[in-house]
């Protein structure tokens, strides 16, 4: 009985959708709607035609050997098998792209919430502080990269003239393949000033009277810290997750400036995805094999971020 | 009413977009009637040419000197203006592919010699054969220079400039370790032996480092010496890593690297890297294999009374060959440019000996055109250091090889990085290294078959 009870109500609401869909706009309704959408417009002119068209060819082509200029036939799963089974550098600069990633997202997120938690007091000069801190990531780009690739130099950087003076001598940073990632994702480190404002400011919106009632109750700061300002936070902790996962996948410039030209660096150990992807499309030309790669990345990262939404309810506190 | 208002809105919408049209169309019609009444251009049919001509270079001697050419050619040429447009060399094979597939190729420009078959088979490069049967010019220029412009027996290109790699050694240094500056090494042994003589050191580091093969050249020069010329693929075009020479010549560097140890040339390699001071010309090394242009860096750099030699590369046994390797750049028309002709004669001016060599007297570059090399190493204008130079290029061309990128393994190079990075390493042996090198190049030919 009770499920044709709610059989009969999903009908009804089903004719009832419909009505509303059937029902006329009224004028200053179709006004409103158009108004709408102008004003949307720039965002979905600019979606269609620079990522879903580029997106669709990128897609298309990837079952082609394109080669930008003169061909594109269809060849099915080639590209695909060939990644898969013959080219050795694809899974070396997988392997590559996921060291990174995963010592770079967590690693970042924390330097980003511990600074943040160390700004977040109210002392003299603390406004200095932050944007001391915060500068860094403002500053990108090539300089930053040749900077580092000086402050890493091996005998008279000054990484390790610290390190000489408690005694550690330390790597060749860039000339060993065992600490070129290493080096790439410290670096990387320091520019955590802009993940450390976004929590900065949800710190700010954390309720006092939470600190003050746990206070009372007489918990301490590491069990504050752990039982209110960690859990209210989690929603941004969860998006810069998200999103500094997705832009850690596409690494690319750092290696393409301090590896002379992309070529990987010693024994190809950076060598990542994005890099051996633009040297198949820029350098051998084999444009279809890379959209074949960019479509395997967009996947991975696509899969990625499902499990970070499906896991996201266990420990993120909305 | 609101449909008329629509309407005049309309017409006022057509009205305002074609009038930057109109205005176009009538600066057109202006700088027509220009040309016809500039007195320079003769006869009707001397239809005004603009072309554009892409180089990245951006400053110093070269982008003075070819700015120079250049408006001498327009000056002297009715009916072509070439219109001179610097891209950064980081952008500017890029920026080039996108304009080919785009449509809006410049008319020409300068290009990688080693690519230039690559490009043809692309068709991003206007085939010249026509132009070459009219008139060959082949015979201008070195041999191995010409080689790489060939697609199909057919030319893309015209060499423009070359580079050879030769041994630069301090003759002060030689002095003073009681060498004869005149006779520079000629073995890998006399190498050896010379350097030993020139090392010192002082406790945990160097004073002076006599030669490390690995700085300013890469293993694939010293295989391809080793070998008789033979870079890493044969004339065949087969696969050629794993021969016994260049085992030999990948055995012959790790034993420099175990004699001045890993820790001491890395920490060097870097120092280089951050380009505090040129360890030539600060004396930290004695001898040093790199290309010939390094010339222009002394010249800039060094001090007036710092003396150096320039020898031919050591050859790895008596008979084997003094075999360097070089590289270089083309000029090309882009694929589906409008003016190849106009072009092509361009080309043609900046590949003639008297502008080449007018190139490399201000450049110091190593020109394509052998008559220019041949003039330049007699110009009295040039002083003995720059004479000299050119005469070291001029013979050394005899035994440089060129390495045009394979067809059928473009990016083969980085699979043979890694296995040479990693017999340094210390993970594998010579003999390993190259072995697998040869498997993984063998593997990707087959993945572009």
């Amino acid at each position: 009985m009770k499920a044709v009870e709610e059989q009969s109500q999903f009908k009804k609401a089903v004719s009832e959708v419909r009505q509303l869909r059937k029902k006329k706009w009224s004028p200053s309704q179709k006004k409103e709607a158009m108004w709408g959408l102008l004003f949307v417009s720039p965002f979905i002119i600019g979606f269609l035609g620079f990522m879903f068209l580029p997106m669709m060819f990128s897609f298309i082509g990837s079952f082609t050997n394109y080669n930008i200029t003169s061909r594109m036939d269809f060849i099915g799963l080639t590209n695909f098998r060939r990644m898969f089974t013959q080219d050795e550098l694809f899974t070396t600069s997988l392997y590559n792209t996921a060291y990174y990633v995963i010592f770079n997202v967590p690693l970042t997120a924390i330097g980003s919430v511990f600074l943040a938690v160390l700004l977040n007091r109210q002392i003299r000069g603390i406004r200095l502080f932050r944007t001391i801190f915060y500068l860094p990531a403002v500053l990108s780009g090539v300089a930053v990269y040749v900077l580092w690739m000086q402050l890493l130099s091996p005998s008279t950087g000054l990484i390790n003239t610290i390190l000489s003076w408690v005694g550690i001598s330390g790597p060749s940073w860039l000339f060993d393949p065992q600490w070129t990632k290493p080096a790439l994702i410290i670096m990387r480190l320091w520019s955590v000033g802009g993940a450390m404002l976004l929590y900065l400011a949800t710190l700010q919106n954390v309720p006092k009277q939470l600190y003050e009632s746990a206070e009372v109750d007489g918990a301490g700061f590491t069990r504050q810290f752990f039982h209110i300002t960690l859990p209210m936070i989690t929603p941004i902790i969860f998006y810069d997750v998200v999103t500094s996962t997705i832009g850690a996948f596409q690494i690319f410039q750092e290696a393409y400036v301090m590896t002379e030209g992309g070529t990987g660096g010693p024994a190809n150990s950076l060598l990542f995805y994005n890099l051996h992807m633009w040297n198949q499309a820029f350098v051998a030309y084999n444009m279809g094999y890379a959209m074949a790669m960019s479509m395997i990345l967009f996947l991975i990262v696509l899969t990625l971020t499902f499990i970070n939404l499906k896991l996201a309810p266990r420990w993120v506190h909305y | 009413m609101g449909m008329k208002n629509n309407k005049t809105g309309l017409y006022k919408l057509a009205a305002l977009t074609a009038t930057p049209l109109i205005l176009a169309a009538c600066g057109n019609g202006n700088s027509d009637a220009e040309d016809t009444s500039n007195p320079g251009s003769e006869g009707a049919s001397g239809e005004q040419v603009e072309l554009e001509f892409w180089s990245f270079w951006g400053s110093g001697p070269r982008r003075d000197t070819i700015e120079a050419i250049i408006e001498d050619f327009n000056e002297t040429n009715d009916t072509i203006t070439v219109e001179y447009v610097y891209q950064p060399w980081g952008d500017i094979w890029t920026k080039a592919l996108a304009a080919i597939a785009g449509g809006n190729a410049p008319d020409v420009i300068v290009q990688d010699i080693n690519s230039v078959r690559q490009r043809a088979d692309a068709n991003q490069a206007t085939n010249l054969q026509a132009f070459i049967d009219e008139e060959d010019i082949s015979g201008e220029f070195y041999p191995q220079l010409w080689e790489t412009v060939l697609f199909e027996d057919e030319a893309y290109a015209v060499p423009f400039n070359t580079d050879t790699q030769v041994l630069f050694y301090n003759l002060d240094a030689f002095e003073e370790a009681g060498l004869d500056p005149d006779s520079p090494p000629a073995t890998w042994d006399e190498l050896e032996e010379m350097a030993r003589a020139l090392d010192q050191e002082s406790g945990e580091s160097w004073e002076q480092i006599g030669f490390y093969p690995r700085w300013n050249i890469g293993a694939d020069v010293w295989t391809l010496n080793a070998d008789g010329g033979t870079s890493w693929f044969d004339e065949e075009g087969n696969v050629a890593i794993n021969t016994p020479e260049k085992v030999d010549a990948l055995e012959w560097m790790l034993d420099w690297q175990d004699y001045y140890g890993r820790d001491t040339i890395t920490q060097y390699e870097a120092e280089f890297g951050s380009g505090v001071a040129d360890p030539f010309i600060s004396g930290l090394v004695a001898m040093r294999g790199q290309n010939i242009n390094y010339y222009t860096n002394l010249r800039e750099n060094a001090p007036d009374d710092f003396r150096f030699g320039v020898a031919p590369l050591p050859e790895r046994e008596e008979g084997s060959g003094n075999w360097s390797w070089g590289g270089g750049f083309v000029l090309e028309i882009p694929e589906n440019t409008s003016h190849p002709e106009e072009s092509y004669e361009f080309i043609r001016y900046l590949t003639s000996t008297d502008v080449q060599e007018r190139f490399g007297m201000n450049s110091f570059d190593i020109m394509a055109n052998v008559e220019a090399n041949e003039n330049l190493a007699d110009n009295t204008e040039l002083d003995e250091r720059a004479q000299m130079i050119y005469d070291m290029a001029n013979q050394n061309l005899e035994q440089t090889v060129i390495t045009p990128v394979p067809l059928n393994a473009p990016d083969y190079l980085s699979l043979v990085n890694t296995q040479i990075d990693a017999a340094f390493l210390g993970e594998k042996t010579a003999e390993e290294a190259l072995e697998d090198a040869q498997n993984s190049v063998e593997n990707l030919v087959e993945q572009h078959q």
